[in-house]
């Protein structure tokens, strides 16, 4: 690979380092597994860059990005199976609490973010590219690898669950 | 339109994903669904919520450093080619020169320019850091972390100034190997850039020495010795700013 080469794969990807960074950050839930994870995508990205032609260089880089996360987790899994995060955050973030708490925390931008996190990946994922990252359905497939009508699925589950977390539907139905 | 085919398409009314004939028939049924309107409002409670309440993340100068230095090394990253022929005849023709500059001038030649070995050490160390997870042992941007990190780990003491206030925020300190001996390597940020600074004990009766900047493949190196310590630094830093650096360095105790 050239200089050019290299230029312009500067140019037309780099661009999209903080969407990548974001979505490594709530993917991994770590700022420096997030800063490895997103540095190991930018070079694989590099040495796939010859494979990519135009299109939609952020869903592009965004995919590779989400690939390097899930093999992380994957390994970060296997290495400290005996602490279940994920069913610990979840415990702490929506264990029962009195309505009001729970209208109180609404505000709190860090139990959202609990909450967020102790969604499972394949929920979390479509929720920060949609919500946080403003992509569409098409790109979010694109990026996940997954039809649209899987998406749209995933999307609404995750939303419904995000309702209860948050206590918005209680509210609604009391 | 019945209730559960409205529910079905609400997510992606909001989200501006239904073609405009299915979103006219699912407002039409909403206009007369007053459950159905409490489902589209919890929806859009619950994107509005996570609109205005998840930040995004900026990618940190550190990340960007790292990944700017690894651009501009590509061949660092890839498993080491077959090297071209020329490169062994080269190496060959260097060796012809070295054993004739052997006859006197050698003395001269490693005071003036830096021993080759030691440069390519530090130069190859600095590299390998900027791979995914090897750039600190120890992540701190405090120094109050970073040198007791060193205690035991090495057996002399590491500068470890703060100079934030010159520009250049501490990113952490490791451990590394150059030139046949554990070394001190603390790690300072500029803008897109890291700065490795390395440093061992220069042995009994080392003289203090000034800077002496050599470039190798786009990296600066600059060598110096204080109080008894010889010093590498090793960046792609513009010069001035690396000359800038290493006097906020010395100045500082």
């Amino acid at each position: 690979m050239g200089q050019r080469d290299v230029e312009r794969f500067e140019r037309i990807v780099l661009p999209h380092l903080d969407d990548a960074y974001t979505l490594a950050r709530y993917l991994l839930r770590d700022e420096h597994d997030a800063q490895d994870a997103v540095q190991d995508a930018v070079l694989r990205a590099l040495r796939y860059f010859e494979g990519y032609r135009d299109g939609d260089a952020r869903a592009w880089l965004l995919a590779i990005v989400r690939n390097c996360c899930l093999t992380w987790l994957r390994k970060d899994r296997a290495r400290r199976s005996a602490v279940p995060l994920v069913e610990q955050a979840a415990a702490e973030a929506i264990g029962p609490r009195p309505a009001d708490a729970l209208a109180i925390e609404r505000s709190d931008r860090a139990a959202l973010e609990r909450i967020v996190a102790a969604l499972p990946t394949e929920f979390r994922e479509v929720i920060v590219l949609r919500e946080v990252e403003g992509l569409s359905y098409r790109e979010i497939s694109d990026v996940v690898g997954a039809p649209i009508g899987t998406v749209m699925s995933r999307l609404a589950r995750a939303r419904k669950r995000l309702a209860g977390a948050l206590g918005v539907d209680a509210k609604e139905a009391g | 339109m019945r209730c559960a085919d409205c529910r079905e398409s609400l997510n992606a009314l909001m989200d501006g994903e239904l073609a405009p004939a299915d979103a006219a028939e699912v407002r039409e049924h909403l206009s007369s669904c007053a459950d159905c309107r409490r489902e589209q409002a919890v929806l859009a409670d619950v994107s509005s919520t996570l609109r205005e309440g998840l930040v995004r993340h900026p990618a940190p100068d550190v990340l960007k450093a790292r990944i700017r230095s690894a651009l501009a090394q590509p061949d660092a990253f890839e498993p080491a080619p077959p090297r071209p022929r020329w490169s062994w005849m080269a190496l060959a023709a260097a060796g012809v020169l070295l054993a004739a500059a052997s006859s006197g001038i050698t003395f001269v030649a490693t005071r003036q320019a830096a021993p080759p070995a030691v440069a390519a050490d530090v130069l190859s160390s600095h590299l390998r850091a900027l791979m995914p997870g090897h750039l600190t042992d120890v992540a701190s941007t405090n120094l109050h972390n970073v040198k007791p990190w060193f205690d035991g780990r090495v057996d002399f003491s590491p500068s470890v100034p703060n100079l934030d206030a010159d520009g250049f925020p501490l990113v952490g300190g490791r451990l590394d190997y150059v030139a046949g001996r554990s070394v001190a390597a603390v790690v300072y940020a500029r803008r897109l850039h890291m700065i490795s600074v390395y440093s061992w004990p220069a042995g009994a009766g080392a003289e203090d020495s000034a800077p002496v900047v050599t470039d190798q493949r786009g990296y600066h190196l600059v060598r110096w010795r204080r109080a008894g310590l010889e010093y590498w630094a090793v960046s792609d830093l513009g010069r001035d700013d690396l000359d800038t650096f290493v006097r906020a360095f010395n100045a500082s105790r």
